[in-house]
Order: structure tokens, then C-alpha cells, then sequence
């Protein structure tokens, strides 16, 4: 790709992150000029390569060899070998082994997703070329059963199922829906696949259309997402013009269109029947299932709802085969995930890897370890549906099966690390007022429910619960989960009750000894100022929106707690660590 | 434009599936607008014309690498495709004088080296 470059490259790139007194490329740098070599190969110090925790490593370039160099022999040696006589030291190349496998993003950071020709140079369309003169509707879902594709939305339901469903079932019109409603705190996959390809995503609904008998779709995407529906905009209009979309496609006789439709942000508009009713233009509210929507959905008529994820696979499965596509993932779950890898993390970002992945490979390989080397507690999946995996857990491969058994879900991909810091109780408190705050009101247990629970944390969080309000605080959970409508009130509990199965110390802590040994329920805390530490700055102060911290006539600065709403500004400003959360 | 056939379809496809070189781009999605992706776009797209290079500005979605944004790739003949991280619009100035101009990498802000 980069031309004629004979001309030796050193990249330097620490692997851990840390201070090191010795700046690596200086050294080789000063070697290489020992051996009047500096002209002629560069030395660069990179941000990173995509190794974590191997030390300082170098790449070579044009050759692309990793080694790890550990001291100053390894560097003589590697300018008097490598360098000087052009050999490969195999004994202490670093194999790169990538852990990500992207499907779904792979052309996302590559296209310009406002150009229809660079999705097309990279076999864009050509799934559906090929579907339409070269297949059948029954072909494409035979395909889609043999890839073992499952939905992405959170539920894992296979879509090739579903599609055959809205197949079988007779209607005179029939439609497909991508849902981009996308509203789990933390969450931005489907956000980034349709800013970043929006293309893939409209293959797959025209795809889904051929093969359930539809010539209607919609994108149903959150307002809160102006780029994404910009994007997706432009792209359904390039497509139309190019009779990708439209009368004829392609020249055949299948016509299939689409248009967008605008969620206003409520979570529960992404359940399926909240999303068709808001689409019909009626309030966001969840019906009883069944009918399920593939028999009978928007405006009554049989209606295929899938995750933008699940559509973006569509293309690359018929294209490269189902075959391929069921070879990568664990026994029950193919294919690859897209996690928005958050929280206490060094690299938090959008990755992509096969299923049956373990949560250690993706905290450590992928996201360089934990922020600051702290201690992982717990890595939250699933959003508020979901629950927490403590650390004793880490191996455990990623998949569907695996994530329910310990309490979890897949969820639609958030995935946040917890480290020593955070408070267990705080967390699900945290999930569960979101909830509560996006519940639809309509039933009670998830309504009345939700309050009730919501009470109980907060209670327990300041220190003035029981161990009789933690048992109806369970209690509550498990009629929660088992009496509410839809999957909000039903999967709400989740992030109490699985805190509960690995950390319930920490529920006891708070409430026997009121006690947050992570320090985050500020109820439980007192904020101090140490007299050996301070230097009477007078920071917290200037800060202290209470003006709780006066000082007095020995010019200390002392908390008054009486004033105090410990809101945390003072702990956070003071740069001497003087101030003191117990 | 007119409607396409499968024919045309492929044309298309070979036509633009030539490989290019001499370009650059910017990831533009909203993780890498809210770190500043816009600028830098806007400054590389500036310092371009200024020096009159023949290079190609363009833009794409996320890499993936949110923490490391804004994010610009840069495809040089003669010198390592790679993807800078952090860029800023200093930064940004740096990449057209060195890498572009002059042909060197920048040291510090290399996330990623792509190709053989
Ligand atoms: C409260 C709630 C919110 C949901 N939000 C989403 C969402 O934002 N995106 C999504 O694809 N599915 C969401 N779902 C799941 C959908 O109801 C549906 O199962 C999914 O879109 C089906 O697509 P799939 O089979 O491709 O996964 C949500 C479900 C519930 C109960
Ligand atoms: S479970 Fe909650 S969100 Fe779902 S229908 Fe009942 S009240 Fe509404
Ligand atoms: S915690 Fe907040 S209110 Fe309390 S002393 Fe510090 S700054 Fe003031």
C-alpha cells in the first residue's frame, strides 16, 4: 500500500504505559549513531501498536517484526542484527495476534459513508445482486439458518426464525423494521455502524425485504443521533438514485423502499410493540405478546424487527457464505459482537470480536488493562437488563448461554469495567433509577415496583435499611421479573439481583456497619481535612458551594459537618490530598 | 446518475476498487466531532491547499478507537500508511509538513501502521 520503501523503520512503542526513566527510542537512536547508521533509518516513537502489557516492543518496518526489548543487550543486538546485517532474531519476534475479527465494522473508519461508490468497491450490493438474479426468498433464510445468526437487539433470537415467520405468514403487505432506538446507558455500536456504513445496514433491510415480502422498510432511529440519521438520509437517497432502492431494483422486478422514522428517546420505544406503536403514531407503550410482530405488527400487518447490528451481518453472510459465518463463535453463538468496551478501562472504545472470546482477552488484549492498573472488580454487560461478572469470572468465553448462566445477558454490547472503586449498591442503584425513570407507568409491578425497589436502595445506600427490607427488596425483585408486561419491567430486577448473587458483603456492609468500602455512597462518608497534609490554600473553601469550610483564627481550614451536603467538590479540587473521605 | 444493473453495479465496483494512493482522512463520526475531528479536518483540508499538494482529503466513520480521537489516516507513497491518534490541530499542521511534505513520521501520535 505505501510504495517503494526500502529505507528501515524502527517503531518504539511501550506497551505498558508506565514512566520509565529510560526513553527506549533515545537509546537505540544513540546506538544506531554509534554505528553512523542514524541517516539511514528512522526511529519513532508510537502511541501504541495494539500490544498491551509486553514491555517496551519495536516494529520494523518495511519487514513488519515485532520484538520485545527488555535492555541494552537487546538493542545492541537488534542494531547489529537486524539493522546492520538485515536478519531476523526468530527466536524473539512477538507474534501479533489480533483479537479482533471485524464483520461488522469492516468498513467502518474506512468508507466514506457519504459515498455509495466506496461501499459498492467493497462488494457492497453484491449480496443483494447476487440474492436477487441467483437466489429465492427460501434460499436466504436457508442460508441465514445455517450461519446461526441470532439477533443483536439483547435477545438472541435466531433471525432466520423470525424472518420465515413474517414469511409464512399471508398479508398483502409486509414490512421490515431496523431498530436504532439504541437507548442503554453506555451504549454506542449501533450509533457508530450507521454513522460509520450506513450502507450495510440498508443492504441488509433491502435483503430482509426480498426475503420475508416486503417493499416497505424504516429505520427507526433515536433523535438523539442528528449524524446518524443524516448520514442514513444521504446514504437512502444515493441508493435510490443508483435504483438500489426504488421500482425495479437493479433492473429486476422487486421494489423495495424505505424511510426513516424519529424515536423521541424514550428507552422502552425500542421494545418491538412500543417501537411499532410509536411509528403508528400512538404513545410508546408495550402491547402483550403474543401476537408477536413477525405474525402480526406495524398497522396489523407481519413486520420483521432487527438490531442494526443483526442487518449490517446480512450482506457479508450471503456473500462469503453461511458456512464461514457459523466456523467463527462458540457452539451456540456465531459470529462476532460489537461491545462499546466503557468504564475503567484503558482504551475504551468500539471493538469487535468472535463470540466465545473470554472477558479477560477483551479487558487486557483489547483494552490495555484497567485505567491506572487499579484493580478489576466486576465487568457490567447488558446494560439495566443485564447484571454484573465479578473477576472469579473472567475466563469465562462470551456467549449468549454463558453470560445468562452467571446471571447476565449479551445485551446489545455495552460493556463496562468496575474496578475497586466502584460501589456494588451504586451500581444497581444506578440501573434501576434509570428504569424507573423510563418506565412506561402502564403496569404496576414494573411502575409500582420500580418505586418501591428504587426505595429500598436508597435507603440501603445511606446506611438506614435492614436485613428485613433487603429480603423484601428481593422479594419485590422476583415479582418484578416474573409480573411485568414487557422486557423492561421484566429484566429491571437483573443489575440488584446479580449484585446481590456476588457482592451481597457489600449490601451487608452498608447496612450493618454503614459502611461504602468503595467510598462512592457519600451518605456514609464524612469528608475531613487532615492538619498534616493541609497547606491552607484555601481551595475547597472558594469552592465549597455550602460554605461549609471556613477558616478559622488560626488560619485551619475544618468541615463544618453540620453545613456540609457532601457534594465531593472539596475532595476533588484539593491538590494536596488533604482532604479525606472515611 | 442513472439506475443501476447488475452490470453497472460491477463496473462501479471495479472502477472505484482501485487501489490509491496519496491521501488522507479523518474519522468523523461523533466521538471523533466531540474531540475536535471537525478542526482538524478543516485544517488539513487548509494546509493542503495552502502547500498546494496533490492529496486527497476525505473523511470516514469510527475506527474504533475512541479514547485515541480525533483519528487521521494518512496514505503517503513512500512513507508507512498509519493512523494518528489525539490530533489536534497543531498536530494536524505537523502532519502535512512532515509526513506529507517531507515524508518522515511523527513521533508520539502513531496508533496504528497499516499494510505490508
Ligand atoms: C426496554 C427495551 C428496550 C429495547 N431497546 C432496543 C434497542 O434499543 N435496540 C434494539 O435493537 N433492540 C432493543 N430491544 C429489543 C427489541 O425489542 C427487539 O427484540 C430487537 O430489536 C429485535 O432485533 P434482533 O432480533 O435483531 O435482535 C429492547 C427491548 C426492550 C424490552
Ligand atoms: S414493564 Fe414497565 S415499561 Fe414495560 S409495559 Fe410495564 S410499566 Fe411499561
Ligand atoms: S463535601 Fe462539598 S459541601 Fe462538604 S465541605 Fe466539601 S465542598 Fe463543602
Amino acid at each position: 500500500m505505501s510504495g517503494k520503501n526500502d529505507k528501515k523503520i524502527i517503531l518504539v512503542c511501550d506497551t505498558d504505559g508506565k514512566q520509565r526513566e529510560a526513553d527506549y527510542a533515545d537509546m537505540i537512536t544513540s546506538v544506531l549513531s554509534e554505528e553512523k547508521l542514524d541517516g539511514q533509518v528512522q526511529v519513532i516513537r508510537v502511541a501504541e501498536l495494539g500490544i498491551y502489557g509486553q514491555g517496551v516492543i519495536v516494529k520494523i518496518l518495511p519487514e513488519n517484526i515485532i520484538y520485545k526489548i527488555s535492555d541494552e543487550t537487546a538493542i545492541a543486538e537488534l542494531v547489529s542484527e537486524v539493522i546492520k546485517k538485515n536478519k531476523t532474531l526468530k527466536e524473539s519476534v512477538l507474534e501479533d495476534n489480533p483479537k479482533q475479527l471485524k464483520i461488522v465494522l469492516r468498513n467502518c473508519g474506512i468508507i466514506d459513508p457519504e459515498n455509495i461508490d466506496d461501499y459498492i468497491a467493497l462488494d457492497g450490493y453484491q449480496a443483494l445482486s447476487r440474492v436477487i438474479f441467483d437466489s429465492s426468498p427460501e434460499e436466504v433464510i436457508a442460508q441465514l439458518k445455517i450461519s446461526g445468526l441470532r439477533g443483536r437487539g439483547g435477545g438472541g433470537f435466531p433471525t432466520a426464525t423470525k424472518w420465515n415467520f413474517a414469511r409464512r405468514t399471508e398479508a398483502d403487505q409486509k414490512y421490515i423494521i431496523c431498530n436504532a432506538d439504541e437507548g442503554d446507558p453506555g451504549a454506542y455500536m449501533d450509533r457508530s455502524v450507521l454513522e460509520g456504513d450506513p450502507h450495510s445496514v440498508i443492504e441488509g433491510m433491502i435483503i430482509g425485504g426480498f426475503a420475508i415480502g416486503a417493499d416497505k422498510g424504516y429505520f427507526y432511529i433515536r433523535a438523539e443521533y442528528p449524524l446518524a440519521i443524516e448520514r442514513v438520509q444521504k446514504a437512502i437517497e444515493q441508493a435510490r438514485e443508483y435504483g438500489l432502492l426504488g421500482e425495479n431494483i437493479l433492473g429486476s422486478d422487486f421494489n423495495f423502499d424505505l424511510d426513516i422514522r424519529l424515536g423521541a428517546g424514550a428507552f422502552v420505544c425500542g421494545e418491538e410493540t412500543a417501537l411499532i406503536a410509536s411509528i403508528e403514531g400512538k404513545r410508546g407503550c408495550p402491547t402483550p405478546r403474543p401476537p408477536y410482530p413477525s405474525i402480526k405488527g406495524l398497522w396489523g400487518k407481519p413486520t420483521v424487527i432487527n438490531n442494526v447490528e443483526t442487518l449490517a451481518n446480512i450482506a457479508v453472510i450471503l456473500l462469503k457464505g453461511a458456512k464461514w459465518f457459523a466456523a467463527i463463535g462458540s457452539a451456540t453463538s456465531k459470529g462476532t459482537k460489537v461491545f462499546a468496551l466503557t468504564g475503567k478501562v484503558k482504551n475504551s472504545g468500539l471493538i469487535e470480536v468472535p463470540m466465545g472470546i473470554t472477558i479477560r482477552e477483551i479487558v487486557y488484549e483489547i483494552g490495555g488493562g484497567v485505567f491506572e492498573d487499579k484493580k478489576l472488580k466486576a465487568v457490567q454487560t447488558g446494560g439495566p437488563s443485564g447484571g454484573v461478572i465479578p473477576k472469579e469470572f473472567l475466563d469465562t468465553p462470551v456467549d449468549y448461554e454463558n453470560l445468562q448462566k452467571l446471571g447476565s445477558i449479551m445485551g446489545s454490547g455495552g460493556m463496562i469495567v468496575l474496578d475497586e472503586d466502584d460501589c456494588m449498591v451504586d451500581i444497581a442503584k444506578f440501573y434501576l433509577r434509570f428504569c424507573v425513570d423510563e418506565s412506561c407507568g402502564k403496569c404496576a409491578p414494573c411502575r409500582i415496583g420500580g418505586f418501591q425497589m428504587l426505595n429500598y436502595l436508597k435507603d440501603i445506600s445511606r446506611g438506614k435499611a435492614s436485613q428485613g427490607d433487603l429480603l423484601k427488596l428481593e422479594n419485590i425483585c422476583n415479582s418484578v421479573k416474573k409480573a411485568s408486561l414487557c422486557g423492561l419491567g421484566q429484566t429491571a430486577p437483573n443489575p440488584i439481583l446479580s449484585t446481590l448473587k456476588y457482592f451481597r458483603v457489600e449490601y451487608d456492609q452498608h447496612i450493618n456497619d454503614h459502611r461504602c468500602a468503595a467510598k462512592k455512597c457519600t451518605d456514609l462518608l464524612r469528608f475531613v481535612i487532615s492538619k498534616e497534609k493541609c497547606v491552607s490554600c484555601g481551595m475547597c473553601s472558594r469552592d465549597c458551594p455550602v460554605n461549609a469550610i471556613p477558616k478559622n483564627e488560626n488560619k485551619e481550614y475544618i468541615i463544618n459537618q453540620e453545613l456540609c451536603i457532601k457534594c465531593g467538590k472539596c475532595f476533588d479540587v484539593c491538590k494536596f490530598d488533604a482532604v479525606i473521605r472515611e | 446518475m442513472s439506475k443501476l444493473t447488475r452490470e453497472t453495479l460491477n463496473k462501479i465496483k471495479q472502477e472505484h476498487a482501485k487501489p490509491r494512493n496519496n491521501w488522507i482522512k479523518v474519522g468523523m463520526s461523533t466521538c471523533g466531532i466531540a474531540a475536535g475531528a471537525d478542526i482538524v479536518l478543516e485544517t488539513i483540508k487548509q494546509e493542503v491547499k495552502k502547500r498546494n499538494l496533490a492529496v486527497t482529503v476525505g473523511q470516514c466513520g469510527c475506527a474504533g478507537k475512541c479514547y485515541a480521537e480525533p483519528l487521521v489516516e494518512v496514505c503517503i507513497d513512500g512513507v508507512p500508511q498509519v493512523i494518528y491518534g489525539n490530533v489536534d490541530k497543531k498536530s494536524a499542521i505537523e502532519i502535512i509538513e512532515r509526513h506529507v511534505a517531507n515524508k518522515k513520521l511523527l513521533n508520539d501520535h502513531i496508533y496504528n501502521v497499516k499494510g505490508k
